[in-house]
């Protein structure tokens, strides 16, 4: 085990070290898993259902609101999984990002396990969270199918594709804020407070962008995902081709921020005050 | 073996750097079981986390081909918050042991009863130190590394634990941290003292017992 991390005298790369190390990380990635999800969901019964329930709220309000507004669904989308769809595949962006920004503060004393690395209890919870997420998207979907509303998808493959997008445009802001954090605490509050209300109501959850003044429309296509809402949109539902959305611009955004968030990780994790 | 090759570590104080290991260098012998003595924030408790890579030097290199367990303490790498049977589930795991077999080892080891069921927060120091032990002797590691904590729990527990670390003495070795020369005496084969920086080796526990009382009475 300790070999694996210190190194042993000759300390030469070979295959089988490769491949040791390899299933040594995976093992301890599982067990973060497991650990995480016994934290944050098995003490509380309801917990699975709050990730439920969460975006339920946001959807049932906007569905609300517009249904009274005016009757026309948005670009000719059934109302309902319009809504859904946004909320959810949000949540693949926003809850990696909320979740793993604490983990390096939250886990210090599994750090005290030689082979338990700060990369390892930060992807351990954005992992959990895009499958919670996944799950929460498919389960919602599915209800919303049983309560008879249309829910046809035209391309499965591209809502796929933009979904992980979305996640990796996450795992990049949590690699990014997660080792941040232990120098910067208040940048947690800045990611949740600052950051995340301006998101939360610009990117697309509740309209499509042909919908808003041309003014705003050019700045708030600034905003990565407001992009990859409206492709997901594009790709879902027949109803709905987005002449805004760039999957150039969105993976351009994705795979960037990701590759920043891991150089970030890469320069503060030997840090004294970050593996303590 | 574990050696030690130019290790450095200071911390950042009030009153600028302290240095707590001050180019070290240092073999631990094969199958010896080693005490590290030293004044109280002579850095011990950094050594030993040094040691098992539970944090990295500022400079130089821990080597080491055995499988060493973590720095044992009272409650270090646990979550309170988890019962001390989903703690074994994620050590065995993370150590590619058998759940089964450390849950059971370490219930029935650390005598926990239904406690081994409640959240660890709710446990004494004592049971903790309790629980710790358990599972690493679970683990069947070639080194134990050992922080202060055999001093908790009762007698009759204590003889239990030297009791089973006397049983894996041939193929099983205690680098222990201690300020506590009872301790040292009754655990450990040889000893180190740890003072300003410097890690010095007693091959002979008594001459390194003897240093240690003069260190401890010297005026400061």
């Amino acid at each position: 085990m300790n070999t694996l991390s210190t190194g042993i005298a000759d300390s030469s790369i070979t295959p089988g070290r490769i491949l040791a190390a390899i299933s040594t990380q995976i093992r301890v990635i599982n067990a973060l898993i497991l650990r995480e999800t016994k934290t944050r969901y098995g003490n509380y019964k309801i917990g699975f259902l709050w990730a439920l329930i969460e975006p339920l709220v946001g959807v049932t309000v906007f569905v609300a609101i517009f249904a009274n507004l005016r009757n026309d669904s948005p670009s000719g989308m059934p109302l309902v999984p319009f809504m859904l769809v946004g909320f959810v595949t949000y949540a693949l962006f926003r809850d990696p990002w909320g979740c793993m920004q604490g983990a390096i503060s939250n886990s210090r004393n599994l750090l005290t396990f030689p082979q338990v690395t700060t990369f390892d209890v930060i992807i351990a919870r954005g992992l959990l969270e895009i499958l919670v997420s996944f799950f929460v998207l498919g389960f919602l979907l599915y209800m919303a199918h049983l309560m008879g509303f249309e829910v046809r998808v035209e391309r499965p493959l591209g809502v796929l594709l933009v979904c992980l997008l979305l996640c990796v445009l996450g795992l990049g802001m949590g690699f990014l804020f997660a080792s941040l954090e232990p120098l910067i605490p208040s940048i947690k509050q800045f990611g949740t407070q600052v950051m995340s209300r301006p998101l939360y109501f610009g990117s697309g959850l509740f309209f499509t962008v042909d919908t808003l003044p041309a003014a705003v429309r050019e700045f708030l296509l600034y905003n990565p995902v407001l992009h990859m809402i409206e492709l997901v949109r594009g790709e879902f539902f027949y109803e709905f081709e987005t002449s805004y959305g760039s999957w150039t611009y969105a993976s351009a955004w994705a795979f960037t921020t990701l590759a920043v968030g891991l150089l970030m990780h890469q320069a503060v994790h030997k840090s004294a005050i970050v593996k303590k | 073996m574990i050696s030690l090759r130019n290790v450095n570590k200071k911390y950042r104080t009030q009153n600028g750097y302290r240095v707590v290991l001050d180019n070290v260098s240092l073999d631990f012998p094969v199958g010896k079981s080693v005490g590290i003595l030293g004044l109280n924030g002579a850095g011990k408790s950094t050594l030993i986390r040094i040691i098992g890579d539970a944090e990295p030097p500022d400079s130089g290199s821990v080597h080491c081909d055995q499988r060493v367990s973590w720095p044992l303490g009272y409650s270090g790498g646990f979550q309170g918050n988890l019962t001390a049977r989903e703690n074994a589930r994620f050590v065995a795991r993370i150590y590619g042991e058998s759940t089964r077999y450390v849950e059971e080892f370490t219930q029935e080891f650390s005598e926990l009863g239904e406690y081994f069921d409640e959240p660890l927060k709710s446990y004494s120091a004592g049971m903790q130190g309790r629980f710790a032990f358990s599972v690493s002797l679970a683990c069947n590691f070639e080194y134990y590394l050992v922080d202060e904590a055999l001093e908790t729990g009762d007698a009759r527990y204590r003889e239990k634990f030297r009791m089973a670390f006397e049983e894996r003495r041939a193929n099983a070795s205690v680098i222990l941290v201690s300020h506590n020369e009872q301790t040292i005496r009754r655990n450990c084969d040889m000893a180190a003292i740890l003072h300003e920086g410097s890690l010095v080796l007693y091959e002979d526990l008594k001459e390194a017992l003897f240093e240690y009382n003069i260190l401890q009475n010297k005026p400061r």
